[in-house]
C-alpha cells in the first residue's frame, strides 16, 4: 500500500510557495488568507475572474458577514491589504445555488473558500488586468460598509484556518517542538501522521532550504499517513500550497511499514511521531534492527552521519511511560518531557468611576475612596435638607419612622449617581458639536485613554494539549571510527589545561596575552576572547540536551 | 552540522550533577571537569556528539586519562532495572517470592544490579552519609577513587555494601555486580554541540539570564514562528560596480527594490541571542560543513595556533568576502597561510572598491541604538563582529547593522554623509601601504553603509522580530513603515506592561475614531504620509498598520518519567515569564472604511451613515473566538457588552446624548439580526 505521492517534475522549476515566498502582491491561483475579524481566518484559492461564476456576474466572490467580496477586488494588491466588500448582486441568483451559498457563508471552518474547482491560470494577473481579461464579469462596486484584511499564508494562519481533518498541533506546541528537534534549514524531518498537515506545514517552513535539485540534497520532509481519505486531501493541498517539491507524503501504516522509502534510507535527523501508538513505530527508527544489530540487510532510515532529536506527541501518561520506555531500550538518550500551556491575554481599558459616562463597560462606582466619600457626603447633605424641608411640611406625619427616610436616601443615591454623570456631560454639550463627539466623553480624555490599562487571560485556556517527549540518538560510533579518530588526533604531551584552573593563573595569563597583543583592536579582540573563555566556565543547573 | 566535534569547537559537556560546562575544545590541551576529572581534548575531538563518556583512571604507564563510551543500556539500565522489577515484583507477589530485593525509596541514590538487571542492593543519601561513611572514611574515598580501577565505582559499591548486610546473604564480587545512578561518584560527561537550543538554555539557566533578557525556548519558538523567520532565499550578491579609484560614490550601485527579498528587521538586546536564533532558523548560523567529513589532520593541528578557530573547517560559498574595515592587505593576517593567500587570490584581483559583499536575500538587518552592536554572544558560534578580516562565516554575506541615527537620519551620520576619498592610481601608487590601505578601508566602508542605510531604507522587510529593553511603541513608531503588508511582528518582552501599552495603541475604541475621520491632524493626509505617522499623545502609532494584535506566553512544564514515580517536577526556574505581541502589517484603505456589524443608526445623516462596530475590526482586548462557531458567537456577543456607548439607549439617558442630536435621541437598533446568530 505505499501509494507514494510522485515527485515533481524536474523540468520545470517549481514555483516557490506562497508560503515561503508571497511576493509583494496577491497572485491568481494562490492560497491567500482572509481576516475576517481577529481569530475569524479563512483560506481562499484566488481565481482569475472569467465571466459569471456560480451565478455572479462578478466571478468567483466570497460572501461573509461582513460583506461580499470578489476575487477579482483581491488580486494584484499588497499583501495585508484592507478590502471593501462589494455590491454584489446575491438576489437574483438562480435557487439552484442556494445550498452552495448558505455552505460558504458559514465562516469557512469548512475549508478553503468553498469555492468549487478553480481553474488557476498559468501565471499571475494583475488587477489592472481585470477588466479586459473578462469582458463578461461585471464589475465591481464598492459597498457603503464592510471590509477584510488579506494576509499571505504562513503556517500560523494556516493552523488556525485549516479544514480540520485529526486534531492538529497548534502553534505553541509546534514552535517548541522543532525548536528542540533541531529542525533547521537543510534538516531531514520525518513526520507521522499527517493528520491535517498543521505540523507538515510549519516543519516544512524549518527545514526549507531551497527546493531539491538532482545535485544537492535540501532540506525535506517525509509524512506518513495511512489513512488513505486524508492522504489524498493532503496530497492536493500539499500541490496547491507549491510545496510538492519539499514534502513527500508516503500512504502507509508507519508501526508495520516504518519509514523506507522505496527501501532506500530518508536520511533524517528530525523526526516528530504524533501517533497513538509512538511506541510501536520507534524500533524502526534505529541505527540497526534491533532485533538483529548484525543485520547487514537492515536500512536505518536515520541520517548516518548526526545525532537524531526525535520528539512524540501523546495526550495520555500512559502512552508517554510506554514511549520513555520503549526508547530507553533502543539506546535514545537525554530522554525529556515536558508539556506545553500557553496563554493569550487581552488588553482593555478599566474604567472605574463615577463621574465617567454611562457606556457600558463602565464600573459607575467610586474609583477610589476619596470619590466615596465626596460622593456620600454629597448624599448625606442633600438628605439632610430634604428631611428639613419635609419636616416642616409633613410634620403631622409623625411616628412615620425611619423607614421611610432610609428608602427615601437610597433613591436620592441613585438619583444622584446619574445626575451627576449628567451633570458632567451638560457641559460637553456646550463644546462645539462634533458628529462622533461619544468619543471624547466628559473628563476631556479619550475614550480610548480613559481607565487604567489592564490585561486579563483569555475566557477559555487549553490546559492541556499533549505530552511531549524529547529525546536524541548518537549516531552509530564502531572500534573501527574510534580507531580512526584516535589516530587523527593523537595524545600529545606536555597540556595546557581547559576549565578549571585557578584565578591567579588566569588573569596572569590573560595579562600576558593581552601585551603580546599589538594596536588596539587586537587587544579588544584578546580581550573579547578572554572574556568569552572566562564566563564560559560556570557551571549551575541542568541544561537540557 | 554537528556530526563529529570538531578541533577549536565551542561545546557543552553536561556533568553527572546536572550541571553544564561550555567550553572550547582546543586540540592537544587537556579538559579539567574538577571533581569529575580530566582528560585530553584530542579524545573527544573527531567523536561524534551526544555520546556519554567516562573518565578512566590513569593507568600507571600514562600521564593521563582515557575516556570510554558508556552505552545508553547502561546509561539507563537502572530505569530499566526498576520496570522489569515492578513487573517482576507484580509477578513475584503472586508467587510469594520474595528475593533480596531492597524496596526503592524516593530519594535514593544509587542501586546495584546484578548481571540479569536485578536490584541487589539500594541505598538513600542518608545511608552513605552517616552509616556507611563511618566504615570508609573520606580520605579512604577520596584514596579509592584516585586508585580505584572503575572509576569510583567500586568505592560506592563498597560503600554500599558495608551497610547492607548483603556481604552475609550473597558471596558478593564486585566483578558480577553492576552500580547504577551515581550522581556523586561517577564521572561522566556528555557532549552536546552549542546550538541555539542549549546554549540559551545553559545561558538561562546556569550563567547569566539577564543577559538574554530571560528568553526561554518557548519563548524562541515563539518569537521565530510568528515572525515568520525562515531561509529567505537563495543568495543573490550585489554586483560589482568596477569602479576605479578616482571614481566617488556616483558609481556605488544603487540599491535594487526588486532583489530585496527573505529579509527580516531585528531590535536585539539580548547580546546577539535573538540574532543567533534567527540566523539559526535562516541557515546562516553555522558554516556549511561538506557532509561533516573533517579536515585532514595536519590542517587541524595548524589551527591551534591561530586566534580565531575553525577557519578552516568552514568552507561557504560566499566565504571569500570580507567586512567593510578589513586591515589591509599588507598586515599580517593572524590566520594561516593558506586561507589568506586563498582569499587573495580569490577576491582582490576582480573586487573593486565599492563591491558590497552582502546578499540582497535571506538577510538580517539588526538597528541598534549604540554605535556598535552589541552581538557577542555570537563569538560562540566563531562570529565576532568588531574582527577585521573575518575568516569566512556566513553570517557575513548576511546580518547587516545600522544605527537608529542611520535610519532616521543619516544625513547626521558621518560614515554615511562623508563622501568616499578618491584618488588616481598613480597617487595611489606613490602612497606608503599603509595610507594605501586606509584609503580602501575608508572607501569600502563608505560603499557598505551607504548600501546598508539606503536599502534598509527601502522597507519592504519580511518581517520584524525584537527582544529590547526600549519602549516597543518607539520601536513600531520607526519601523512599521518599513515592513511590506502582511509581513508578521513579533515582539519578546520579560513583562507584559510594555506590550500591553503596545497594544492598546490598537484598541478599537482607538481604531474606531481614527478611521470615523476624527482626528484633525490626519485630515488630507495621504496613506504614504499616515504609514509614516509621527505619533502623538492620544494616537502614539497608527493604529490601522497592525492587524491581528495579540500578546501570548508560554510555558513548558517539565515532568520526571520514572516507572510508578512519574510527575511535574516540584520545582522549575521563575523569574520573568516572557510574553511575546504578534501581528501582521495591514495595507488600511484610502479614505473611510466603515465596518459592518450587528448594529446601525436608524437616521443616516450626512456626516455618520453607521456606527462602526467592533466586530468588524480586530481589537486587541476582544476575546479570542475559540474554534468552535457557538464559542465564536457567544464571544462577539459578549464582546459587544464591553463596548463603550454603541449600544446605550438613548431614552434612559438623554443627558448623555451629543449635542448635535439633542432634539433627536440618537436611536440605535439591530438592523441585520441575521448577523447575530
Ligand atoms: C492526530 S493526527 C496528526 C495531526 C497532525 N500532526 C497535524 O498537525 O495535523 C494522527 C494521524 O496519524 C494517522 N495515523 C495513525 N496511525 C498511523 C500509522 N500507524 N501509520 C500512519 N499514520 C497513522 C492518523 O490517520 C491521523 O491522521
Amino acid at each position: 500500500m505505499d501509494d507514494t505521492m510522485a515527485p515533481v517534475t524536474r523540468n520545470q522549476a517549481p514555483k516557490i510557495s506562497p508560503f515561503l515566498e508571497p511576493g509583494k502582491t496577491t497572485k491568481v491561483g494562490s492560497l491567500a488568507i482572509l481576516q475576517l475579524s481577529r481569530d475569524n481566518l479563512q483560506p481562499v484559492y484566488l481565481q482569475a475572474p472569467s465571466g459569471k461564476h456560480d451565478g455572479y456576474a462578478e466571478g468567483a466572490v466570497v460572501n461573509t458577514r461582513y460583506g461580499s467580496f470578489p476575487h477579482s477586488t483581491m488580486i494584484g494588491v499588497p499583501w495585508g491589504s484592507q478590502i471593501r466588500a462589494s455590491k454584489v448582486d446575491t438576489g437574483s441568483r438562480g435557487r439552484n445555488n442556494k445550498r452552495k451559498r448558505n455552505k460558504s457563508d458559514d465562516d469557512g471552518k469548512e475549508g478553503p473558500a468553498a469555492i468549487p474547482e478553480a481553474k488557476t491560470e498559468p501565471e499571475s494577473t494583475p488587477a489592472e488586468v481585470i477588466d479586459d481579461s473578462s469582458a463578461a464579469t461585471k464589475k465591481v462596486v464598492a459597498d457603503v460598509s464592510g471590509f477584510i484584511h488579506i494576509l499571505p499564508p504562513t503556517p500560523e494562519v494556516w493552523t488556525s484556518s485549516l479544514p480540520h481533518r485529526t486534531q492538529v498541533v497548534y502553534t505553541p506546541d509546534y514552535s517548541y517542538v522543532l525548536h528542540r528537534i533541531r529542525a533547521r534549514p537543510g534538516s531531514v524531518l520525518i513526520e507521522a501522521g499527517a493528520g491535517s498537515g498543521s505540523f507538515t506545514h510549519a516543519s516544512v517552513r524549518a527545514v526549507y532550504n531551497g527546493y531539491p535539485t538532482e545535485a544537492e540534497r535540501k532540506g525535506k520532509v517525509y509524512s506518513f499517513e495511512f489513512h488513505e481519505q486524508r492522504f489524498h486531501k493532503m496530497n492536493k493541498e500539499l500541490k496547491e500550497h507549491n510545496l510538492g517539491g519539499l514534502v513527500h507524503l508516503t500512504h502507509r501504516d508507519v508501526y508495520s511499514g516504518g519509514f523506507l522509502i522505496d527501501g532506500k534510507s530518508p536520511e533524517a535527523e528530525a523526526i516528530f511521531l504524533d501517533l497513538p501508538a509512538p511506541w510501536e513505530a520507534l524500533h524502526h527508527l534505529s541505527r540497526r534492527n534491533p532485533k538483529n544489530p548484525g543485520d547487514k540487510d537492515w536500512v536505518s532510515p536515520l541520517n548516518p552521519k548526526r545525532s537524531a532529536h526525535i520528539c512524540t506527541f501523546s495526550p495520555c501518561i500512559e502512552q508517554v511511560t510506554k514511549t520513555v520506555s520503549a526508547m530507553r531500550r533502543l539506546g535514545w538518550v537525554g530522554i525529556d518531557m515536558v508539556e506545553i500551556v500557553n496563554r493569550k491575554y487581552h488588553t482593555s481599558r478599566e474604567r472605574v468611576g463615577l463621574n465617567l459616562s454611562m457606556d457600558r463597560g463602565v464600573n459607575n462606582s467610586a474609583r477610589d475612596v476619596d470619590e466615596a466619600l465626596a460622593r456620600l457626603t454629597e448624599i448625606e447633605t442633600r438628605f439632610r435638607e430634604h428631611a428639613a424641608k419635609s419636616k416642616e411640611s409633613d410634620d403631622e406625619m409623625d411616628g412615620d419612622d425611619d423607614g421611610g427616610l432610609i428608602k427615601m436616601r437610597e433613591k436620592k443615591e441613585l438619583k444622584g449617581g446619574k445626575r451627576r454623570g449628567g451633570e458632567k456631560k451638560v457641559k460637553v454639550d456646550h463644546k462645539p458639536a462634533s458628529p462622533e463627539s461619544f468619543e471624547t466623553p466628559a473628563s476631556g480624555v479619550p475614550l480610548w485613554m480613559e481607565g487604567r490599562l489592564i490585561t486579563r487571560g483569555e475566557p477559555e485556556i487549553k490546559t492541556h494539549t499533549s505530552y511531549l517527549v524529547f529525546a536524541t540518538l548518537p549516531r552509530e560510533w564502531t572500534d573501527q571510527d574510534e580507531a580512526a579518530a584516535a589516530s587523527r588526533y593523537p595524545v600529545v604531551g606536555e597540556q595546557k589545561v581547559i576549565g578549571v584552573v585557578d584565578k591567579a593563573a588566569r588573569k596572569q595569563e590573560r595579562r600576558e596575552q593581552l601585551q603580546k597583543a599589538t594596536g588596539n583592536r587586537k587587544a579588544r579582540r584578546m580581550e573579547r576572547a578572554a572574556e568569552l573563555a572566562v564566563t564560559a566556565e560556570g557551571t549551575a543547573p541542568e541544561v537540557v540536551p | 552540522m554537528h556530526s563529529l566535534i570538531r578541533p577549536n569547537a565551542w561545546v557543552g559537556l553536561k556533568l553527572p550533577s546536572g550541571s553544564t560546562k561550555v567550553i572550547q575544545l582546543v586540540p592537544d590541551t587537556t579538559i579539567s571537569l574538577g571533581k569529575y576529572g580530566a582528560f585530553p581534548a584530542n579524545l573527544v575531538l573527531g567523536r561524534p556528539y551526544h555520546l556519554t563518556f567516562e573518565v578512566l583512571d590513569k593507568t600507571p604507564d600514562e600521564s593521563f586519562s582515557r575516556l570510554r563510551v558508556v552505552p545508553p543500556s547502561e546509561l539507563h539500565a537502572e530505569a530499566i532495572a526498576e520496570e522489569d522489577e515492578a513487573e517482576g515484583n507484580a509477578a513475584s507477589a503472586t508467587n510469594g517470592a520474595n528475593q533480596a530485593v531492597v524496596t526503592a525509596t524516593e530519594g535514593e541514590e544509587f542501586s546495584l544490579v546484578d548481571e540479569k538487571g536485578n536490584v541487589v542492593a539500594r541505598s538513600g543519601r542518608e545511608v552513605i552519609d552517616d552509616s556507611a561513611i563511618q566504615t570508609l572514611t573520606q580520605d579512604e574515598i577520596e584514596e579509592l577513587k584516585k586508585e580505584g580501577n572503575n572509576a569510583g565505582k567500586d568505592v560506592i559499591a563498597k560503600l554500599m555494601l558495608s551497610h547492607t548486610a548483603l556481604d552475609q546473604k550473597t558471596t558478593f564480587s564486585l566483578a558480577k555486580y553492576k552500580l547504577l545512578k551515581t550522581k556523586k561518584y561517577i564521572r561522566r560527561f556528555q557532549v552536546v554541540p552549542i546550538d541555539v537550543a542549549s546554549f540559551a538554555q545553559w545561558q538561562l539557566e546556569e550563567k547569566d539570564a539577564s543577559k538574554i533578557m530571560d528568553l526561554r525556548a518557548e519563548m524562541f519558538g515563539l518569537v521565530g514562528c510568528w515572525g515568520n523567520v525562515h531561509f529567505g532565499g537563495e543568495d543573490s550578491m550585489m554586483d560589482d560596480p568596477h569602479s576605479r579609484t578616482d571614481q566617488g560614490e556616483e558609481t556605488c550601485v544603487p540599491v535594487q527594490p526588486d532583489e530585496l527579498k527573505g529579509r527580516w528587521l531585528v531590535v536585539d538586546d539580548t547580546c546577539g541571542m535573538l540574532v543567533a536564533a534567527m540566523a539559526e532558523r535562516m541557515g546562516v548560523l553555522y558554516p556549511k560543513e561538506d557532509d561533516d567529513e573533517e579536515p585532514m589532520v595536519p590542517e587541524a593541528k595548524e589551527e591551534v595556533k591561530t586566534a580565531k578557530p575553525t577557519q578552516n573547517s568552514v568552507a561557504h560559498e560566499n566565504a571569500d568576502v570580507e567586512m567593510s574595515d578589513a586591515v589591509p592587505e599588507t598586515t599580517v593576517p593572524e590566520r594561516p597561510k593558506t586561507t589568506a593567500t586563498n582569499k587573495k587570490q580569490k577576491v582582490r584581483p576582480k573586487g573593486s572598491d565599492f563591491v558590497v559583499p552582502l546578499s540582497q536575500t535571506n538577510t538580517l538587518t539588526v538597528i541598534h541604538s549604540t554605535s556598535q552592536p552589541n552581538l557577542s554572544l555570537l563569538n560562540y558560534w566563531n562570529f565576532d563582529i568588531t574582527a577585521p578580516n573575518h575568516p569566512p562565516h556566513p553570517l557575513l554575506n548576511h546580518l547587516l547593522n545600522l544605527t537608529w541615527l542611520q535610519l532616521l537620519k543619516p544625513e547626521l551620520d558621518t560614515s554615511y554623509s562623508t563622501p568616499p576619498p578618491t584618488a588616481s592610481a598613480e597617487e595611489l601608487a606613490s602612497w606608503k601601504p599603509s595610507r594605501r590601505g586606509n584609503f580602501h578601508r575608508k572607501r569600502r566602508r563608505f560603499a557598505r553603509t551607504r548600501y546598508i542605510v539606503d536599502s534598509t531604507r527601502a522597507g519592504n522587510f519580511s518581517g520584524l522580530v525584537s527582544a529590547s529593553s526600549m519602549d516597543p511603541i518607539s520601536i513600531l513608531k520607526h519601523t512599521l513603515p518599513l515592513l511590506s503588508g502582511g509581513a508578521p511582528v513579533a515582539i519578546y518582552s520579560p513583562s507584559i506592561e510594555p506590550l500591553a501599552a503596545l497594544a492598546d495603541c490598537f484598541s478599537v475604541p482607538r481604531r474606531t475614531a481614527w478611521t470615523s475621520g476624527n482626528v484633525p491632524e490626519t485630515a488630507g493626509k495621504s496613506l504614504e504620509e499616515l504609514e509614516r505617522w509621527e505619533g502623538n499623545e492620544q494616537f502614539p502609532l497608527n493604529p490601522t498598520l497592525l492587524q491581528g494584535v495579540s500578546i501570548q506566553t508560554s510555558r513548558a512544564r517539565r515532568w520526571q518519567v520514572l516507572p510508578m514515580r512519574t510527575h511535574p517536577l516540584m520545582t522549575e526556574r521563575g523569574g520573568a515569564d516572557g510574553y511575546v505581541f504578534t501581528a501582521w502589517r495591514a495595507k488600511p484603505a484610502e479614505g473611510r472604511v466603515e465596518a459592518r456589524g450587528k448594529f446601525k443608526k436608524i437616521q443616516p445623516s450626512s456626516s455618520r451613515k453607521a456606527v462602526r462596530t467592533e466586530e468588524d475590526s480586530t481589537p486587541a482586548e476582544t476575546p479570542a473566538a475559540t474554534e468552535e462557531d457557538d464559542s465564536a458567537t457567544a464571544a462577539k456577543r459578549k464582546r459587544a457588552d464591553t463596548l463603550p456607548s454603541l449600544d446605550t439607549e438613548g431614552s434612559s439617558a438623554p443627558e448623555n446624548v451629543e449635542a448635535g442630536d439633542v432634539a433627536s435621541p440618537t436611536k440605535k437598533r439591530k438592523v441585520d439580526g441575521e448577523v447575530e446568530v
